[in-house]
């Protein structure tokens, strides 16, 4: 009998104590190492933007380093999810599971993200940077998802803004992929054109699979637009652009972000990239501002051979630049708690991409989780080199 | 009136393509009986080395082209010699297994020694460089890929009719103990199979290329190709590329007058409406063995 009450009042004690013990030490955080993942399609169609999960890796290492964040280390959990949801899901599930870690780096792909969003959430588990622009993360906003990304919404809105203004057009269209990517650049525009008293003249859906573009063009054509917005992946929008060019239709092409790689889309449509006007979210590759040098020798230390220094690779950097920030804040006592308080204290940072502020998490402001809203648009000119039409611009 | 002929030349131009893909599929079909799902890959690994020895070592057009048709060949009868002949107690679904198989090895292999940064061939004529034909514009590089893909359907068509060679793979996919015993060395017509089909795949892959190249370039047009074997039959050449300018026409009228949406998918309902009806497809000659 006797026997029997230690031991209950030894599972007693390891009970209470286990959960002590619990509370004090986060998820994914010991003396030394901060755990922290990220997804990141390495191979299938979206291959050529898993350069981002792979611009975290070398920016990490650069922390790592530089002494770490308090004295702790980053150790960086990266998967390739082929820009496949279910491929996603499961990945996040067996790193947070069965490693666990302390909060999740952008990650490539608007559905890939939704996919596991919920997941994330319910656990409270902070995820910064997705490497989308989608509505989707901020409505309704979400306490522990901060996003970095300008609004896909916000970039149609500028950019036929410019057209309107700058550009005197009336005649605008789009082509869009068929998902949420797509679909927020056609919303984007309609409400620009409404504000102007336009409607859009054209819009073309574009399908994952289909390779001829001939039909969309026809119907662009038919439509005699004058400007034409491509929010598309950079395959598809250099299709496009060549089969117009095939078939004498050339309008004013403009693009997304996600298209804003100058360097490649010249080179693999041949140059014909040359003239289309896109938004930026960031610096640009040949830029000369101190912190880009940085990012760049550490590009040159650690990356792997044969690595591009593209917009995607550093934007890899840019996203995940508001995390080390909040992290830094927090100090060695490092909860998901404090970090989200440190975060929401984040404003008017400044790293590659344009000023990132949040605010207190209230839900009916969606902005709260929204931290860059400002791009600038440059052309592609001769030799896939920039030139710069605005300064940092933000939608009405 | 133009619309309505541009359609049409957008789908036979897009049907070419696919025609390439589809013979290349019904060759090893035609003797095997096994569906290559690595027939696209075959081509991908052989045209990313061409863009290799053309992109960095600086060969000429005129050998670089040559030699990845022969390294194809090479490819091909390589794949079968060393991999499928080895499978043990093979069946047709096993082997279809293991080419599924060879198309994830060689996917993999390409994205690792070039990345996955889309890349365009250099090729002698600009894939959007367009010839006018009254108000109607189609890309050189389309007419060439037309051209290329009737002759080569011609070319094998007589092979297989006429030539010794061409006879003896018909005899090995009709009844192999049959074709042995009357002298046809079985092994080596299936690895001549897998050459020259790897050949054409190779062609289909060399003018995808100056469009764009990526790892995942090949998949989409052997989907398409396969389909379009499937929907003329598998065993029928002229079938495939029947069915290849079917699927092209269809996408490219549905998209033009329909729904741009559902382009990509109705050639595939069309072709499950096919085979409700006519199982074999629409040119297959059915063979019935007798037990």
């Amino acid at each position: 009998m006797k026997k029997r009450g230690i031991w209950l009042l030894l599972a007693v004690l390891a009970l209470v104590l286990g959960s002590a013990m619990g509370a004090v030490a986060e998820e994914g955080v010991t003396d030394t190492v901060i755990h922290i993942g990220q997804w990141g399609p390495q191979t299938g169609p979206a291959a050529p933007w898993g350069a981002v999960a792979r611009g975290t890796g070398v920016y990490f290492q650069m922390i790592n380093e530089q002494g770490g964040i308090h004295g702790r280390k980053i150790e960086y959990h990266m998967f390739d999810d082929a820009y496949n949801p279910a491929k996603t899901k499961a990945g996040v599930k067996e790193l947070q599971e069965g490693v666990g870690m302390f909060g999740w780096a952008s990650g490539v792909g608007t559905a890939c993200g939704l996919s596991v969003k919920d997941y994330l959430m319910e656990r409270k588990i902070p995820w910064v940077g997705p490497a989308a622009g989608s509505l989707h993360w901020i409505s309704p906003p979400q306490k522990y998802l901060f996003a970095v990304y300008p609004l896909y919404y916000s970039e149609a809105k500028i950019l036929c803004k410019y057209a309107i203004k700058e550009l005197g057009k009336k005649r605008i269209a789009i082509a869009y992929q068929n998902d949420d990517y797509g679909k927020n650049g056609v919303a984007g525009a309609e409400a620009e054109l409404n504000k102007h008293g336009l409607k859009l003249v054209a819009a073309v859906p574009v399908e994952l699979s289909d390779t001829d573009m001939k039909p969309h063009v026809m119907q662009l054509r038919k439509a005699d637009a004058d400007v034409v917005l491509l929010w598309a992946g950079p395959i598809h929008a250099i299709r496009i652009v060549g089969t117009a060019r095939a078939m004498k239709f050339q309008p004013q092409w403009m693009s997304t972000s996600t298209c804003s790689d100058f360097p490649l889309m010249m080179a693999i449509s041949k140059g014909l990239w040359q003239g289309v006007i896109v938004g930026n979210f960031g610096d640009l590759p040949d830029s000369q501002s101190p912190l880009m040098l940085e990012y760049k020798k550490a590009f040159d230390k650690y990356a792997a051979k044969g690595e591009r220094w593209g917009v995607f690779f550093y934007a890899g950097f840019g996203f995940v630049e508001p995390m080390v920030e909040g992290l830094k804040r927090c100090g060695r006592d490092l909860t998901r708690e404090r970090f989200v308080k440190e975060m929401e204290g984040i404003q008017n940072f400044q790293g590659i991409f344009g000023k990132i502020s949040y605010s207190a998490y209230e839900p009916s402001d969606v902005f709260c989780r929204q931290g860059q809203d400002e791009l600038f648009l440059t052309q592609c000119v001769e030799g896939g080199k920039s030139k710069k039409l605005t300064d940092w611009m933000t939608p009405d | 009136m133009t619309d309505f002929l541009q359609m049409i030349a957008g789908g036979i131009a897009v049907g070419s393509s696919y025609a390439l893909m589809g013979l290349a599929m019904v060759i090893i079909y035609k003797t095997s009986e096994v569906v290559n799902f690595a027939q696209g890959e075959m081509a991908l690994l052989s045209i990313f080395l061409t863009y290799m020895v053309l992109e960095f070592h600086g060969f000429p057009y005129y050998v670089a082209f040559p030699a990845a048709l022969l390294f194809a060949v090479f490819l091909g009868c390589f794949l079968e010699f060393a991999v499928l002949r080895r499978a043990k107690e093979p069946n047709i679904l096993g082997m279809i297994i293991i080419t599924i198989g060879l198309e994830m090895i060689l996917m993999g292999f390409v994205s690792w020694k070039f990345g996955a940064d889309p890349k365009t061939m250099p090729f002698p004529m600009s894939p959007y460089s367009s010839v006018t034909l009254g108000e109607v514009f189609v890309s050189g590089l389309e007419v060439l890929t037309f051209i290329v893909a009737l002759t080569v359907m011609v070319i094998l068509f007589l092979f297989f009719r006429y030539s010794k060679l061409g006879v003896a793979m018909k005899a090995t996919q009709q009844n192999q103990v049959a074709a042995r015993l009357m002298g046809i060395r079985t092994k080596r017509i299936l690895m001549i199979t897998w050459g020259i089909s790897s050949l054409v795949g190779c062609l289909a892959g060399l003018l995808i290329a100056p469009t764009t190249m990526q790892p995942y370039m090949m998949w989409d047009p052997m989907l398409k190709g396969f389909a379009a074997a499937v929907l003329g039959g598998m065993t029928s050449l002229p079938g495939s590329v029947f069915g290849a300018y079917m699927i092209g026409l269809i996408e490219n009228l549905f998209g033009g007058y329909i729904s741009i949406e559902f382009k990509s998918v109705v050639a595939f309902a069309i072709i499950v409406l096919v085979l409700c009806i006519k199982p074999s497809g629409l040119f297959a000659r059915h063979y019935v063995k007798k037990v």
